[in-house]
């Protein structure tokens, strides 16, 4: 397989300007101003590329409803706030490809017709933002940013803006929010921000690696981008290994990757020996995919037939032995601190279910107390203004499913198997 | 479903929205008129019901009566309905069925509230 986005495999270190350059860095920029914006337009949309931040919506199509906008200001914004939990793969194109991120945002900007972008980078990231900022500096001096990008009559300035702590802080209309200057809330939508956005102007938000494939997608043009990955979701993605393999870290494989062989041939398998209990194959939103469907494909469609969902590419793996009670209850208390508190039902909803397995948890719950949990997410469907109103129902209604027997144990004795004796 | 007509608990949500418009103190006072009275009704805190724009919430458990927008001057008639006498209507009003059917459901499986 070949990688478009980490070209330097072993190396930690930022990529230089000319280094960049060297891997044709900047020419997909070059010749993209010297024609009209539609030919990058269609380019990115007969790419088929799904953005990366977890939702998996067609890029050149967010990128067509905001170009198709009357309005003459315009912006982009480049989502690096990556406050998913056990994630760090914007972080590594942040800080080892910012120029490869940054032309990808410039490119985005001419789609569109935007003149200001802004990187929004997670607070704690001091060494990505420093990156980023000289990566700025550098495309600035070397004419790729600025007035005249690239000899060209476009101009555009970038800056960064520091992002919050908090996991709704991602969210596209929170995002927004942030930059504008006020706290991390979601918007009610619609308007999205292809219609309205940052200062109630079309803005395109994608996140980091989405921006990152799109030079290379330019410069080789969409027919070659899907030469890898499925049909309908083409190319490669970064998956993040948790801690317990072998050789835990963020890794770029084709979309269509069986869970299995990402886990065992490029995470080394877990650390411990153990048999593999459960997945979580996206992050703590997505379903658990059982010991035996690990042949899965890693893509949308396959996922989504076991109910789970893709995600980020961010692995959680439960070993033989640990107990799923103890896991979701984590993950329902994470949701019920995380939710803003904005949206009534979401606020019931998520204190209600970290309620209900902390109960089980401690031996005070009830099979009819579990049956509650698909009932609260049915109810609270759609009911908020952003999507994590609907978040923990899939982890929660996929363990109790997968694993009854670990809720039952609980509901008797009050804790885990495996803490027994 | 049928519930049953007892009241043996006064669930008062103590969640941001209830509490900041003075749900503690609602419940503080309804508290001290079924004290007064002899009454073996327990006011508890719970977080919560779902309609937080409609607050203060309370719910009177098991019987299921939801009042919401509860304000100090409505204490002797909520305290009243507990110790017997007629529900205050007016307080129910806004409350949406489904979400008190769901919460209802919610509150009975929980058992030990």
């Amino acid at each position: 397989m070949e990688p478009i986005l980490l070209t330097r495999p072993g190396s930690a270190d930022p990529q230089p300007l000319a280094d960049y350059q060297g891997e044709g860095g900047y020419e997909a920029l070059s010749a993209a101003v010297k024609r009209l914006p539609e030919h990058l337009l269609s380019t990115i949309e007969r790419s088929g590329l799904r953005g990366r931040g977890g939702a998996g919506f067609p890029v050149g199509q967010k990128w067509r409803l905001a170009a198709s906008e009357a309005e003459t200001q315009k912006y982009v914004v480049a989502n690096g706030g990556e406050d998913e939990p056990g994630s760090a793969k914007d972080r590594v194109l942040m800080e080892s490809y910012p120029h490869r991120v940054l032309e990808g945002v410039i490119l985005a900007a001419y789609a569109i017709g935007a003149h200001e972008a802004v990187l929004y980078v997670n607070s704690l990231y001091d060494h990505a933002t420093a990156m980023l900022d000289r990566a700025i500096t550098e495309a600035s001096a070397a004419g790729f940013l600025g007035a005249r990008v690239a000899g060209s009559a476009f101009n555009l300035a970038v800056r960064i803006q520091s992002a919050p702590q908090e996991y709704v802080a991602g969210e596209d209309s929170a995002v927004l929010e942030v930059i504008e200057g006020g706290p991390p809330l979601p918007r009610e939508k619609p308007p999205f921000p292809t219609s309205a956005g940052l200062h109630g102007k079309p803005t395109v938000v994608n996140n980091i690696e989405t921006f990152a494939f799109i030079p290379t997608i330019v410069r080789r043009g969409p027919d070659w981008f899907r030469g890898q990955g499925t049909a309908d979701n083409p190319g490669t993605m970064l998956f993040t290994l948790p801690s317990n393999v072998r050789s835990p870290g963020v890794v770029e494989l084709p979309i269509g990757i069986s869970l299995r062989v990402l886990i065992e041939d490029y995470g080394g398998g877990l650390a411990s020996g153990k048999a593999i209990k459960a997945v979580l194959p996206g992050g703590p939103s997505s379903a658990f995919i059982g010991g035996t469907d690990l042949d899965v494909a890693m893509d949308r469609q396959p996922l989504a037939a076991l109910g789970s969902a893709l995600g980020c590419g961010i692995l959680r793996i439960i070993e033989a032995g640990e107990c799923l009670v103890e896991v979701v209850d984590g993950i329902a208390h994470f949701f019920q601190k995380e939710s803003c508190g904005q949206c009534p039902i979401c606020q019931m909803e998520t204190q209600a279910l970290a309620r209900i397995t902390a109960q089980v948890r401690d031996g005070q719950g009830s099979q009819q107390m579990l049956d509650q949990i698909p009932k609260l997410g049915a109810f609270a469907r759609g009911k908020g203004f952003c999507g994590l109103i609907s978040m923990p129902i899939p982890p929660l209604t996929s363990a109790i499913r997968l694993f009854p027997e670990d809720f039952a144990y609980h509901i008797e004795h009050g804790h885990c198997p495996a803490s027994e004796g | 479903m049928e519930r049953s007509p007892e009241i043996a608990l006064c669930l008062v949500c103590h969640n941001i929205d209830c509490k900041s418009r003075g749900s503690i103190e609602v419940g503080e006072a309804i508290a001290a008129r079924l004290a007064a009275a002899g009454s073996t009704v327990e006011v508890k805190p719970y977080i919560c019901f779902g309609a937080c724009t409609e607050g203060p919430n309370l719910v009177l458990y098991p019987q299921g009566t939801w009042y919401s927008g509860v304000q100090p001057s409505d204490v002797p008639e909520i305290a009243n309905h507990i110790l017997g006498g007629s529900p205050v209507d007016r307080l129910s009003e806004g409350v949406d069925p489904d979400l008190r059917e769901l919460i209802l459901e919610i509150l009975d499986s929980l058992g030990d509230l």
